[in-house]
Formats: C-alpha cells, sequence, structure tokens
C-alpha cells in the first residue's frame, strides 16, 4: 500500500517533468496525420462539446493541447506515452465506475483502441492554440466590420413614411401613386397616358392568371366600360383575382423563388416526393389568400405548428406540406461516411435557398469564410446549417388523421366479428390421429427442428423404445434447449416486445397504418382476395397492413449511436416494398435502403457506425413505400419495380413485432414457448399410443380454444399457424354463410379506402438539437467546432432560436413574420410588385444586400411593407391595391423625356411591353386552340422527349401535355421541358426571383417547327370550321380577338385575308381547314401572340 | 437611381451587348436581352492575347476510363496483382480502398508509339498511331469520386454545377465566326450525361450561349427541319414580317420585337445550313472508312458519324464542339466499368477510339490541327485495384491521378505531363486541376481565364472560379 501511495506521489511530482519529456516527443508528419485522421475526428465527436470552449466540464478542455496538459479539476488527464496510466484512457474504458466517458455511451473498442495507439505515440497534437482563447485580433476585427455593414438600409427597421402629397389628386388617389407621382414630379417625368380597355383586359389577364382573357369575358367586360369605366375595371380585377387560375399564375412565380422541381437530378434523377403536392398546396394557398404569415411558418415549420391548416374539403393537412419547401433542389446521392462532401454541399443549397427566398440575402456565400461584403459570418452559416439538419428529413402522411376514421372503425368491428364467426368454428375443433396421420407422412421429406411443432409429434408417435421414456427424453430436450436460449437472450436488451402498443422512449412513428397496427397475439389478418377468409393470424406488435395495405406507416428510430449498446435489433417482416432506409446525417439521396420480403418477422440488426466526415448521426426508418422520403429510389435499386412506376398508388406493408438492443452481435432466440402446454411438468408423462394422442389432441385444441376465448398464450400462435397452414382450421370465407357475408364486407370498405398521400417534409418529434461542423475555409476535410443552432448575428436578440430545444425553426419562423422585421416584409412586397409590374423596386428581388440593387422607392417599398403587415398579410388584398393603381393602368407610351431620363423605366412612368414567360407562351396556345384543359392540380404529366432514357426516368409525354397548364409538367432537374427551356425557364436548382429574357433564333424554330404549335393550331382550325363565321374577314376577326385580345385594324384584315386566299387549296375557302391551320400558326408565330402590353 | 453607372461586363471579350448595358441604352424596362452572341459576327475582335487556337472539339469519354490501361502504364500493377493494396495506398478520393482490395494489372499490352515513344496500350490502337499529337496529361486530379459532381466540374469548372459549362464561356467570350450556325454544339448520342443538361448549359449566361445539341440519329437538331412547304413557310414569313413590325412600332419594346424579328430571318436560314453541316453523305469514301462511319457497329457508326460532323462544324466556324459517347449497355455512364472491365472498356474503345484518331488525323492532314484543339477526357480515371480477381473483374471511381490528353492548338505534340506514383493511384509529380486544363485551354484560344468574367450574384464569376494556372509546360510557343 505504502508502495503505490510513494509511486502515485512520485507520479504526480513528474507530471511537469513527464510532460515536458511529450513536449520533446518527436512530432513526424505520419503522426500529425494520425492526430488529424483519426484523433481530432473523435474528440470533436465525442469529447469537446463538454470539454471544449462552450463547456469545460469537470474544469477539463480537450479542444487543444494547452487545455488537455493543464488537466481537469482533478488533475492530468493524459500521460504521454502511457496509457494505461491515463485518466483519459480510464474513462473511456468505463473502467471505473465512478468516471465513464462519454457518459451517454462507450465509444466502440476499435475507438478506445485509437485514443490508446495516440497516447502511446506521445499524444502528438498540432493544436497549440485553444479555440477563442481570448479575443482573437481576428475576432476583434470582425466584430468592428459586423458593426460597420450593419449599417445598411436592408437591415434598418422599416420607415414610416407619409405618401407625399402631389398636385395632380386626379391621378394620384391611392397612395402608392401619390409615391409614384411624386418621385417622377420631381425627375420632371410626365407618366404615360392610361391604357385603352382591350389593353388592359390582356394585360390584367396575364399578370393575375396567365391566360390570354376568353372573348366572352372581353365582351362583357367592353360592354360596362362603355356605361362605367372605373366599375368596370374594378369588377374585372375582382373577377381575375377570383379566378382559380390566380393560384396558379402566383403558384409558379413562388415555384420559381424556392426552385421547384418534380426530381432531385444529378444521376438518376429520381422523383421528389411530393413535389406536386407541394405546387397544389401552393395554389390552394394563394387561391385561398391564407396571409403570407402562415404562408412562410408553413413552409419553415408546418409540422412543428400547434394547430395546423387542416382542409376538410381535400382531407389534407396543408400545413405539413409546406416544408416539403427544404427538399426542393438537387440532392446528391451516397453519404458523407463513404465520400466527405455530400451532405456539406446539400446544406450549402439549403442555406441558399432559405436566406434568398426570405431574406434576399446570400447566407450561402460565408460557407468557407466570414461574407466578404456583408454582415454575415462564417459562423452564421454553420448555425443556420444546424437549424436546418436537426429535424428528420423524411416523408410526412399530409392526408388529415381521421381522413379514414369511418372505414377503420368499421374494419375494426368487421375483424372482430369476423374472428368470433371463426371462433364459433374453430371451437369444434378436434385434432384425432387420423387428421394428424397424413400430414405427419408429408413432414420426412425435410428434418424437422426443435422448433417445430411437428417436431414432438412425429417422434413420439413413431417412437422406438418406451413411451414414457421417449418423452421424458424429449421433455428434457425441450428444457434444455428452453433454458440455454433463454440464458442466451439475456445478452440482449428488450425495449419492447409489443406486450403493450406503447413505442419506446425517443422512436417516433407516422401514418395510420402505424396508428392503428397495434394489434395482440393472434388477430386474424382478413385476406384482401380469394376464398379465405383471413391471410393468417398476426402476432402482437405492429403492423401497418393489420386493417389495409394501403394505410403508410413508419417507425423511425433515435440516432443508433444514442441507443444503448453497439447493436440495436428489430424483428422485421414487410413486402410490396415496406422497407428500411439507413440515412447518414440527412443524407439526402441515402441508397442503403432495404426491402422485405417476408411474411414471418425476422431479426435484423443494425450495428452502430463510426462516425466521420462531420456526420453526426446515422438514423434508420422503417416504412412502407409511400412514406420512404426515397422511394422510388434510383433505378434498379427497388427489385422488380418498373423505372416508370413513379411510386403513386401502391400497396405496401411492414411488421415490427419486437425490438432489442445489445453489445455483442447475434439475435434472440425463440424460447419454444409453444411446447410448454405439451411438456406440462405435473402431468405424468403418457404410457401407451392412446396416452400420447390425447395429449398431442389437448396440447392442440387448447391453444385452439385460447385463441377462441381470448385469452391466448406466448407460443399459442406457432400452433395455431401450424394447423392453418394444414388447413386443420376452417377458413373458407365463399360459402356465402354469414362468415362470407362479413369478409365481403371488410373487402369493400377497405377497396374503398384512398391510398394515402404523402409528401418529403420535417419530422421534428423526439429528434435532439444537432450541431454541424464548422469547416475551416469551408474545406469539409477541415472538421472544426461542433455549431448549434441558431439564427444569423444579425438577429441576434431578435428571436429565440438559440434557446428552442429542437431546431429552432418555429422561432426562426415567428422571428421572421414579427411585424417589425426590416427583410421579410419587404422581400416578400417587393416579389410581388414584380411580378406584377415586370420589374422591381429592388431589381435583384433575391439580393437585398451590397451585391445587389438598391431600391428605386425606398419609401415607397416601406410604406407597402408596413401596409401588407397591417393589412394581415394577405396577398390578394395587396394585389389589388397595386394593379387598382393608375401606375398599372399606365399605357406603354413613354414620352422622350421620360425615356432620356430613366430608359430603365425606374421610376415606373410606363407600363412596358412584355414577352410572356414560357408557360403562359404555352398556355396562350393551348387556351386559343381550345386545347387546354382548365382542370387545376394533380401528378405531373411528362413532356414530349425525342429520346426516353427509362434508368433515367426521362420519359415522354404527349406532344400536347393533354392540354394541361405548363406548370402541371415534369420539372426534371436533368432535362427540363424542351418548349419551356427555349423560352428562358430558370435554371432549376437556382431560387430565381426575375427571369431573364433572351431572344434566340431557336425560338424561331420551335414555334415555327415544333409539333406542339402546329398540333395547336389544327386544333384551333378543327374549331373555326365550326364558328358559323361567313367570311374569311369575320373569321379573322375573331382568331384576333382570341389570340390578341383586340379587333383587327383594316390593314390587318386584309393582310391576313390575302394570306388565308394564299394558303387556300380550295375554292371554298371557310371549309379549307389546312388554310385556317396555316393562319393559326402564322397567329401564334406573331410577336404580339407572345406579348403583353 | 438614374443614370447609373454600372460598368459593362468586363469580362466579355467580343463587343455583345449586355444586360446592364442593353437597358441603359433602351426603352425596356423589364430586362429584354436582345443577345445576339449565338450569332455574332465579332468573333476575334478582341482577344486578350493572340490566339494559337480557334476551335475545340471535346470528345468526352463519359463514365471515366481508365487511366492504368490507356496511358499511364504501370507494371508494378501487373506484378502485384492481386496483392492487397494494404493501408498505404487509402485515398479519400478514391471510391473504393480498402486495404483488402487487390492491385489489378492492365489486361491490356503497353507498348511506346511513334518518335515520340508515349505509352499508349493496345486498347487504343489508332489512337496509338497518332500519339505523336497527343500532349498527354498523367497527373489529373478531381474532387470528388462520382459520376455527378465530376461531370460539372469538367463541364462547368464546379462540381456543385450552377455555373456556365466550359463551351457557353467559350462562345460567349468569342462568339461563332457563322452566322447561320450556333456556336457551341454537342453532338450528342441520346443520353442525357450524370449531372444533366446542365453540363452544356448556360446557367446565368444568357441562353444564347447554350449549347444547341444535335443528334446522331434521325432530324439532327429538335425543330430544325421546316414543318412546312417553303412556299408556305415563306408566305408565313412575309406575313409575319408585316405583323411584326406594326407591332413592334405600338410597342415600348421596339429593339426586343425587332431582334425577335431578326431571329426568325436567322431561323429560317438555319434551316438549310444546320442539315448541309450535319450531312457527311457528300464526303469521300476514304473519309468515311476513316472514321468508321461505314462500321458494322451501330454504335460507333452513330460515333464516328458525329466525330466527322465535328470536323465539318469547326470548319464552319463553329466555335465549341463537343462529343458525348453513345450508351449501349444499361450502364450508368458509358466508360463505367465496375464490372466487365475488359469487355465493356473494349467496346468503348472500338466505339470511339478509330474515330478520334480520325479526327486528328484528318483535322492535321487539312491542316485545321493547328488551329484546333482536341480534348480527349473522361470525368474520372479509375481504380488500379479491384474487390476481387476473376474475369469480371472492375475498376471503380478515381479521382486522385488520371489521365486526358489534348492534341493540336499549340499543345506540344508527342510529351507526356505529370506522373502517378509507380500503382497509378496518385498524382505525385505536378498534380494538375480540371481550373488548369480549361485555364490553359483559354489561354490558347486568345483568352485570359481571369479576365473572361460575368458579373453575377455580385461577383465576377469566371469558368476557372477562383482557380486555374496555365500550364506553359503544355504550349509549344509560348
Amino acid at each position: 500500500m505504502l508502495s503505490r501511495i510513494i509511486v502515485l506521489g512520485i507520479l504526480i511530482a513528474w507530471t511537469n517533468g513527464l510532460l515536458m519529456a511529450a513536449d520533446t516527443v518527436v512530432s513526424t508528419p505520419e503522426k500529425e496525420a494520425f492526430f488529424e485522421s483519426k484523433i481530432r475526428p473523435l474528440l470533436v465527436e465525442n469529447c469537446i462539446k463538454c470539454h471544449g470552449e462552450k463547456s469545460a466540464k469537470g474544469g477539463l478542455r480537450l479542444d487543444s493541447k494547452p487545455g488537455w496538459l493543464k488537466g481537469g479539476d482533478a488533475g492530468e488527464v493524459i500521460v504521454p506515452g502511457q496509457p494505461d496510466e491515463s485518466a483519459l484512457i480510464k474513462a473511456v474504458r468505463y473502467a471505473d465506475k465512478e468516471l465513464q466517458m462519454p457518459p451517454k455511451k462507450k465509444l466502440a473498442d476499435h475507438e478506445i483502441a485509437l485514443l490508446v495507439e495516440w497516447v502511446k505515440q506521445g499524444a502528438i497534437d498540432p493544436r497549440t492554440q485553444a479555440p477563442g482563447s481570448g479575443p482573437t485580433k481576428s475576432a476583434d476585427a470582425w466584430a468592428e466590420t459586423f458593426r460597420k455593414r450593419l449599417d445598411w438600409w436592408s437591415l434598418k427597421p422599416l420607415q414610416n413614411p407619409q405618401p407625399p402629397q402631389v398636385a395632380d389628386r386626379e391621378w394620384s388617389q391611392k397612395p402608392v401613386d401619390r409615391f409614384i407621382r411624386a418621385s417622377l414630379d420631381a425627375s420632371g417625368i410626365k407618366p404615360a397616358p392610361v391604357a385603352g380597355p382591350e389593353v388592359l383586359l390582356r394585360r390584367l389577364s396575364f399578370v393575375l392568371t396567365g391566360l390570354p382573357p376568353a372573348p366572352a369575358q372581353r365582351k362583357a367586360f367592353l360592354e360596362h366600360w362603355q356605361t362605367n369605366p372605373g366599375r368596370a375595371y374594378e369588377n374585372l380585377v375582382d373577377q381575375m383575382l377570383a379566378s382559380p387560375h390566380f393560384g396558379e399564375r402566383f403558384a409558379r412565380h413562388w415555384m420559381d423563388s424556392v426552385r421547384y422541381t418534380d426530381t432531385y437530378g444529378y444521376e438518376w434523377d429520381n422523383p421528389a416526393k411530393g413535389s406536386h403536392e407541394y405546387r397544389d398546396y401552393l395554389i390552394r394557398a394563394f387561391n385561398s389568400d391564407i396571409g403570407f404569415d402562415q404562408f412562410l411558418k408553413e413552409q419553415l415549420a408546418g409540422d412543428l405548428l400547434e394547430k395546423p391548416r387542416i382542409n376538410t374539403a381535400t382531407g389534407t393537412n396543408e400545413s405539413l406540406i409546406g416544408t416539403m419547401f427544404y427538399h426542393l433542389g438537387e440532392h446528391r446521392h451516397g453519404s458523407s461516411l463513404d465520400f466527405n462532401g455530400i451532405h456539406q454541399e446539400m446544406v450549402n443549397n439549403k442555406v441558399d435557398a432559405f436566406s434568398k427566398v426570405f431574406l434576399a440575402t446570400t447566407v450561402a456565400c460565408a460557407r468557407c469564410h466570414d461574407h466578404k461584403l456583408e454582415a454575415v459570418s462564417q459562423r452564421d452559416y454553420y448555425a443556420l446549417g444546424a437549424v436546418f439538419m436537426t429535424p428528420r428529413w423524411t416523408s410526412r402522411s399530409i392526408d388529415t388523421p381521421d381522413k379514414n376514421a369511418l372505414a377503420i372503425a368499421a374494419l375494426k368491428d368487421l375483424r372482430s366479428r369476423i374472428r368470433l364467426e371463426l371462433a364459433g368454428r374453430w371451437s369444434q375443433f378436434k385434432p384425432t390421429t387420423e387428421l394428424l396421420k397424413p400430414i405427419l407422412a408429408q413432414k420426412n421429406a425435410t428434418a424437422l427442428t426443435i422448433d417445430q411443432i411437428a417436431y414432438p409429434i412425429e417422434r413420439l408417435t413413431k417412437a422406438e423404445g418406451g413411451m414414457e421414456a421417449s418423452w421424458n427424453a424429449l421433455a428434457n430436450e425441450w428444457k434444455n434447449a428452453r433454458q440455454a436460449r433463454i440464458e442466451a437472450n439475456k445478452a440482449f436488451k428488450v425495449l419492447t416486445d409489443f406486450q403493450t402498443p406503447e413505442i419506446p422512449q425517443g422512436w417516433v412513428t407516422e401514418g395510420e397504418g402505424m396508428a392503428h397496427g397495434w394489434v395482440p397475439d393472434g388477430t386474424p389478418l382478413v385476406a384482401l382476395e380469394g376464398n379465405s377468409a383471413i391471410a393468417r393470424l398476426l402476432p402482437r406488435g405492429y403492423h401497418t397492413q393489420a386493417l389495409s395495405s394501403k394505410l403508410p406507416g413508419a417507425l423511425r428510430m433515435p440516432p443508433l449511436e444514442t441507443v444503448p449498446g453497439q447493436f440495436s435489433s428489430l424483428k422485421l417482416a414487410g413486402g410490396e416494398y415496406g422497407g428500411y432506409l439507413t440515412s447518414d446525417s440527412n443524407a439526402f439521396q441515402g441508397e442503403s435502403v432495404v426491402f422485405l420480403k417476408e411474411t414471418q418477422p425476422q431479426w435484423r440488426m443494425f450495428a452502430d457506425k463510426p462516425m466521420k466526415n462531420g456526420v453526426t448521426r446515422v438514423t434508420v426508418e422503417f416504412s412502407t413505400a409511400s412514406l420512404n422520403p426515397n422511394f422510388p429510389p434510383r433505378t434498379g435499386l427497388a427489385g422488380g419495380l418498373p423505372n416508370n412506376d413513379l411510386g403513386y398508388d401502391k400497396r405496401s406493408w411492414l411488421s415490427i413485432t419486437g425490438i432489442v438492443t445489445h453489445d455483442t452481435a447475434g439475435a434472440p432466440q425463440e424460447t419454444l414457448d409453444s411446447f410448454s402446454t405439451l411438456y406440462d411438468p405435473i402431468a405424468p408423462a403418457p404410457k401407451t399410443a392412446d396416452e400420447l394422442n390425447l395429449r398431442l389432441s389437448k396440447w392442440l385444441s387448447g391453444a385452439v380454444s385460447r385463441w377462441c376465448d381470448n385469452t391466448i398464450k406466448t407460443g399459442d400462435l406457432q400452433i395455431l399457424d401450424w394447423l392453418m397452414s394444414n388447413k386443420l382450421l376452417p377458413n373458407q370465407s365463399d360459402s356465402g354463410d354469414a362468415l362470407a357475408k362479413l369478409v365481403a364486407d371488410y373487402r369493400r370498405i377497405e377497396q374503398g379506402i384512398a391510398f394515402p398521400r404523402t409528401s418529403n417534409g420535417m419530422d421534428e418529434r423526439q429528434t435532439v438539437r444537432a450541431g454541424l461542423h464548422f469547416n475551416s475555409r469551408g474545406n469539409v476535410d477541415s472538421l472544426g467546432e461542433l455549431v448549434q443552432p441558431d439564427f444569423l448575428q444579425i438577429f441576434a436578440g431578435q428571436n429565440d432560436v438559440a434557446k428552442s430545444p429542437g431546431s429552432g425553426r418555429l422561432e426562426l419562423a415567428q422571428s421572421l413574420i414579427e411585424p417589425g422585421h426590416p427583410l421579410t416584409s419587404r422581400v416578400y412586397v417587393n416579389r410581388i410588385w414584380g411580378w406584377i409590374f415586370g420589374s422591381g423596386l429592388v431589381n435583384t428581388p433575391d439580393n437585398f444586400g451590397r451585391l445587389g440593387d438598391k431600391p428605386a422607392h425606398p419609401l415607397l417599398l416601406d410604406w407597402l411593407a408596413r401596409d401588407f403587415v397591417d393589412h394581415g398579410w394577405s396577398t390578394k388584398r395587396f394585389i389589388r391595391e397595386l394593379v387598382m393603381t393608375q401606375a398599372f393602368r399606365q399605357s406603354g407610351q413613354a414620352g422622350p423625356i421620360a425615356l432620356d431620363l430613366d430608359p430603365s423605366n425606374r421610376l415606373f412612368h410606363h407600363f412596358p411591353t412584355r414577352r410572356m414567360e414560357a408557360e403562359s407562351i404555352r398556355d396562350s396556345m393551348l387556351a386559343v386552340s381550345g386545347r387546354l384543359d382548365p382542370a387545376l392540380y394533380g401528378r405531373p404529366i411528362n413532356p414530349p422527349r425525342a429520346v426516353e432514357d427509362g434508368s433515367k426516368r426521362l420519359f415522354s409525354g404527349p406532344v400536347d401535355g393533354n392540354g394541361r397548364r405548363s406548370l402541371y409538367m415534369t420539372m426534371s432537374i436533368m432535362a427540363p421541358p424542351a418548349f419551356l427551356s427555349t423560352f428562358d425557364l430558370p435554371d432549376l436548382k437556382l431560387p430565381n426571383g426575375r427571369r431573364n429574357v433572351t431572344s434566340v433564333p431557336t425560338q424561331a424554330l420551335v414555334m415555327l417547327n415544333d409539333p406542339l404549335t402546329n398540333q395547336l393550331a389544327q386544333h384551333w382550325a378543327k374549331r373555326l370550321m365550326n364558328d358559323r363565321q361567313t367570311t374569311p374577314e369575320g373569321r379573322i376577326s375573331s382568331m384576333f380577338i382570341e389570340a390578341v385580345g383586340r379587333e383587327p385594324e383594316a390593314d390587318e384584315v386584309q393582310r391576313w385575308t390575302d394570306a388565308a386566299r394564299s394558303f387556300a387549296t380550295s375554292p371554298d375557302i371557310m371549309s379549307d381547314q389546312s388554310a385556317w391551320a396555316q393562319l393559326a400558326h402564322s397567329m401564334f408565330n406573331t410577336q404580339e401572340f407572345i406579348h403583353f402590353r | 437611381m438614374l443614370n447609373r453607372t454600372d460598368s459593362q461586363c468586363p469580362g466579355r471579350v467580343a463587343n455583345a451587348i449586355t444586360r446592364r448595358g442593353f437597358l441603359q441604352s433602351s426603352s425596356a424596362g423589364f430586362g429584354w436581352l436582345a443577345l445576339q452572341g449565338l450569332f455574332s459576327t465579332q468573333a476575334q475582335a478582341a482577344h486578350h492575347f493572340p490566339a494559337k487556337a480557334k476551335n475545340i472539339i471535346f470528345c468526352f469519354m463519359d463514365g471515366g476510363p481508365s487511366h492504368v490501361d490507356t496511358f499511364d502504364y504501370k507494371p508494378m500493377l501487373k506484378k502485384h496483382e492481386g496483392k492487397p493494396i494494404g493501408t498505404q495506398a487509402y485515398s479519400k478520393r478514391s471510391q473504393a480502398s480498402d486495404p483488402g482490395r487487390l492491385w489489378l494489372g492492365s489486361p491490356w499490352k503497353f507498348e511506346k508509339r511513334g518518335q515520340s515513344g508515349l505509352w499508349v496500350s493496345d486498347l487504343f490502337p489508332n489512337i496509338a498511331r497518332v500519339a505523336d499529337h497527343l500532349c498527354v496529361v498523367k497527373s489529373m486530379v478531381g474532387e470528388l469520386p462520382l459520376h455527378g459532381q465530376s461531370n460539372l466540374l469538367m463541364h462547368t469548372g464546379r462540381s456543385i454545377g450552377l455555373a456556365p459549362s466550359f463551351g457557353a464561356w467559350v462562345t460567349y467570350g468569342l462568339g461563332t465566326e457563322n452566322q447561320n450556325l450556333p456556336g457551341y454544339v454537342v453532338l450528342n448520342n441520346d443520353w442525357v450525361p450524370n449531372g444533366g443538361l446542365e453540363n452544356f448549359g448556360s446557367s446565368f449566361l444568357p441562353a444564347s450561349y447554350q449549347a444547341t445539341m444535335m443528334r446522331a440519329k434521325g432530324t439532327p437538331v429538335d425543330n430544325i427541319a421546316p414543318h412546312d412547304a417553303p412556299a408556305i413557310q415563306r408566305r408565313k414569313l412575309a406575313l409575319l414580317a408585316g405583323q411584326d413590325t406594326s407591332f413592334a412600332g405600338q410597342s415600348s419594346d421596339k429593339h426586343g420585337i425587332e431582334s425577335a424579328i431578326k431571329n426568325y430571318e436567322t431561323a429560317f436560314r438555319m434551316q438549310t445550313t444546320v442539315p448541309e453541316v450535319a450531312d457527311i453523305r457528300n464526303e469521300p469514301t476514304y473519309i468515311h472508312k476513316l472514321y468508321g462511319t461505314d462500321s458494322a457497329d451501330e454504335h460507333q457508326r452513330y460515333y464516328a458519324t458525329q466525330a466527322l460532323r465535328a470536323r465539318r462544324l469547326v470548319e464552319a466556324g463553329v466555335r465549341f464542339v463537343e462529343i458525348t459517347c453513345p450508351s449501349f449497355d444499361n450502364n450508368n455512364s458509358p466508360w463505367d466499368q465496375h464490372s466487365h472491365l475488359k469487355q465493356n472498356h473494349e467496346k468503348n474503345a472500338r466505339v470511339t477510339e478509330q474515330s478520334v484518331a480520325a479526327l486528328i488525323t484528318d483535322l492535321h492532314q487539312r491542316g485545321l490541327l493547328d488551329e484546333t484543339i482536341v480534348l480527349w477526357a473522361g470525368e474520372m480515371g479509375r481504380t488500379p485495384h479491384t474487390g476481387a480477381i476473376n474475369a469480371t473483374s472492375g475498376r471503380d471511381h478515381h479521382v486522385n491521378g488520371f489521365t486526358l490528353f489534348m492534341a493540336g492548338g499549340g499543345f506540344k505534340p508527342g510529351i507526356s505531363y505529370g506522373e502517378t506514383d509507380e500503382f497509378g493511384n496518385g498524382a505525385v509529380v505536378n498534380p494538375v486541376s480540371v481550373h488548369d486544363i480549361h485555364a490553359t485551354i483559354l489561354h490558347q484560344m486568345g483568352i485570359d481565364h481571369e479576365r473572361l468574367t460575368f458579373r453575377h450574384g455580385g461577383r465576377d464569376q469566371r469558368l476557372t472560379d477562383v482557380e486555374g494556372v496555365v500550364l506553359k509546360e503544355l504550349l509549344s510557343d509560348v
């Protein structure tokens, strides 16, 4: 004892000496590389959260060499060269009950070995300076820079300007016009005269609905205009705003802003699950004018709202769909555990989209360094990334929870009645020797094992030697085997065996399949087809198909490394693309997907993975196809699934009947419970064949009668399964009796259940805040501090993001819709202004920073922002205000002074002629030709393609898209619809607040030669054949009205009539369809057709 | 906000109208881009310095041909074949490099070729014959060993994409020499490469700089065949001219409408020019034989047709031509031989290498090779090791040292630059990035890669991002 104390004393006395010695250990590049590649990540992942800059528990810091040299409150922790003497090593070995690190969970053996090796090598550590050790020069410099950069117009509070007084009060009745007119007056510019009714009609129609006005609407409007132009215009505005096509138009604008796509692009162009649901959600949101505050909240945190917005008409949880916003954008396949850099690229894309769309700020520029121009630090980038990376990126069931409530209640009721009916039949069951004999006879093909029901039957009925001895031998064999298995199973910690429906703490379920999926042992699974009443009896646990395989279900486990034990195992069955998906740090197109193809649940084991490359957690989710965020996966991964099957309307199912954790590999074994009732220890062994038969019969029928009495015991189910599989229990549903009727009812109701609707979104239930590793200089291999979720430093103190127990998304959303927020309302009203007037007050709608434009009318912008918020964030009302202004009603006739002083019309002195967006060009052709299908919503329709590529899911659709509006065409990142691309469909990977308008010869080629323009011209001509016009002049007139919203001038009538005659090949020009098709085609090709003024 | 003084884009070499510049001088308030870059006649108006080359033909070997089976001769692989690579060979830039993987020797024989003595394997018998024209770089280093990223890196200078393609930059910089042909043409073989059409896009550059796709089969270019009989089309165009001119008069945007009217005239001429240049039927028989357009293998026929068209296009003044590889099985990309290396590399070689060699020979014979750069490159190389050695062994993705070559355009002929280690596992001498290749090629076109910029997102963006070094060692006459 004494010697030990002395040794310890000497050790302590030597501490300094040893450490000096440590410093003299030669550091080699190999050793440093070892530290960098193995030890630094290990420390960062496991230790520095508690022993770093933010918190130094026990006074210890492990984020630098001086830190651990200093040691903790309890003394030194690393003795270089001597792992066994190092407290750190002892702690990670869990050698001492009092000091176990990390406290939550022991490191993996190989990780401990790495630390031991490191200490043995002399604990080479190049981190000579602690992060944040006293204010560094650069931190000071940033603080100073930051302060300066806050001085920027868009970060300042909204001003409260009063509309200026202007001389021309008649023109300036609307406050907006007073602002516009005042600045025009100040510049000596006169506004353009008011536009005529036909110009206004066409303008309003395209601006508000993206479609040309219908001739009947024109007629009514012009008549009204004759009597009261003001009222007529106002009425028209209200009509247009009430049109369902208004929602389509503004949804498409928003889709540009959030880079909407139907696919994830890249290598396989995987379908983006829920995109079209999100698109339809946008249409409904704009049409019902939900308020931008609500709209914003739903997209950022729709899954977290206390009261989600339920649409009873469609049975949809609208709020949940909003979070599909995050999933848009290109998704890289693979995981950072395989190749570092995958998730980091994706985070960048998400940060970029969010910050541009809602804040018009380029936060993504700060990935590698503090922003060069804005008040955005590199830390801001990672903090915001951490907000987005905390929740699970997964699929959500967007049906309202009670959508199928009636059907489900009916199915449950029918299932009990079917059970009762069966029980009535089964209670008569008497297994006689005669009944069993033929079955046993066929069993001889394969050797039976101790687990099988037939095993004792066969062994005993064929027993040679004494019956009693055989019995006892078998009973002993069973007892020993059972005992051994019970012993072996002690290595497994049972999280649940589903005696109750309770889900283990930290696990999360989704979907009606899970909500109604728990059953006790022996619940019948009603057969949905064929002449059996039930397919089988289910073991206790969760079965998403327990009532219907249409019901979706998912179970999401906590990150593997937070579940105690090196392994987690689940007993699983599933089919029809029910399976599980492993995601590393929310990898976006995780490919480690396994589809189950088994009816009887089997154990599947999930091992903890060593974290690396900045991955902070690995999670597994078990789901039916519709709730698998990456289903269908890339082509080829889902065996048997045709490439053109996009995963809609699928039956799919999953069973989970047990969850255990363990430290050694393996699976729990069955404990042979079925035989407990056979080898009754009290009853004496049978001595004769008759006695044996009686025992066997009692054993088998006991299980059946317990099932009938609802007193089923563990192990009975296996007996029942065996009896059913040998057709010993009646299970016919085709005899027209009461059972058959119940089964038929069940099937009918099940048929009536709609396939589930799901969308990718966020699930934050039971997730813990996840930090994001700072990457020095943006280098993904240079792993730094784990940055915790927070909002931009600019808004420090104005939000509770950092205080949130979760990701902080809801707090983020709430802070953005505070009425005084300097960016949210400014950015949004500017977008709308741009959509209405053709260019924004700030002409860079995605950038309000130093790299963007400054507002043409700063006071007007602020007035609008305030007005918008004051009126409840109503988009429709706001748009109405804008289109009711005189500024909007101006003609395109700018005066020479105006053009000289303000050539780019930043002061809005006229309404410029606008080339339509690609969608409107195509939609106009559909509308005018009569081919337009005005139906709203729906799954995307493939664009026509010259060549298909099934392996990339690039399929071709009908030339005219079946008349569907362009926003319903599949927006494929890999190969967007060619017609739309020709007319400046924006880059689908980038948020886009303002479209380019280019003029290239390809556009002329498309309009002249594309099958679409020609086909629609034919369609129009065919319609013209029945138009009751009697003269070419009359028909041309009506064509002008349909196509460009006005009567032709006399010289135009002449020009087109001449053309009609020259195209005609028969004397009866009015019935010469092909001539009129040429005319129709020419009309599509006029510049006026693709412009509005 | 009046009289804003934003400078015109400094990077544009030829004098095209930029968006901002246009706005200053036009009455259009909403952003008409009447850019005529596609048919700019001002090519070569203002190079940064004298150009050595006028055109580029990029033979893109989609999927990543194996460097150690083509140009980068590594006898050590054969010697150690079947031995585990061990921990030393770990590379995070290989798709797989577990210590248990096995070195795999090349199934093809290597020989020194021509006067230059460049190593070329038997996989490329025809390319071997033009070895003395090749400037081979054996020390290419990419970023991430996945197709999508690497394709985008090779094509746009960014592994995340979101930037104009190489061809778009070149046409933006130099325009085209033929008014009736686009400046940037991709001779496609019905294949959207990983990363998508973005590989050929113009991103934030105006749409006029994106590639025009020319197909190997059927109508070469979408909508190029007139739908109407000539007389009808002419009548239609006359009708439109009258109609549109009067509309332009009423429009607040004369420029935009007028440029659209002009586009109809150009489009009309393109309907003739494009099929003419694409039509190889009148080429002499020896040329067909040289390229392999007479091959029994349909994929080779398509590739040969495209290679021959590439020569015709550069003759006609197209700046940047890319030829993609045909895909002949259900592989993710043609050269992506994770298995069946021998069988499928041979098939890819059979389809492409005769035509590539023919292109070099043909250009040389016509005196065009001096002003045309032929770039041959995949997006990556392949691992010198494999999971198991058997009849179906393959090689996986590898960006830590791979090979590409240039021919013509003032690149030193018959040289090899840079080296990988003795196993071909990583670049060890003179590592070269994709940016360096872009910078060097632009240099030969007379463009300073640091000055070819376009202002976007508040930055002067460029093809080489913030990197790229001109590799003067590769150039004949600097």
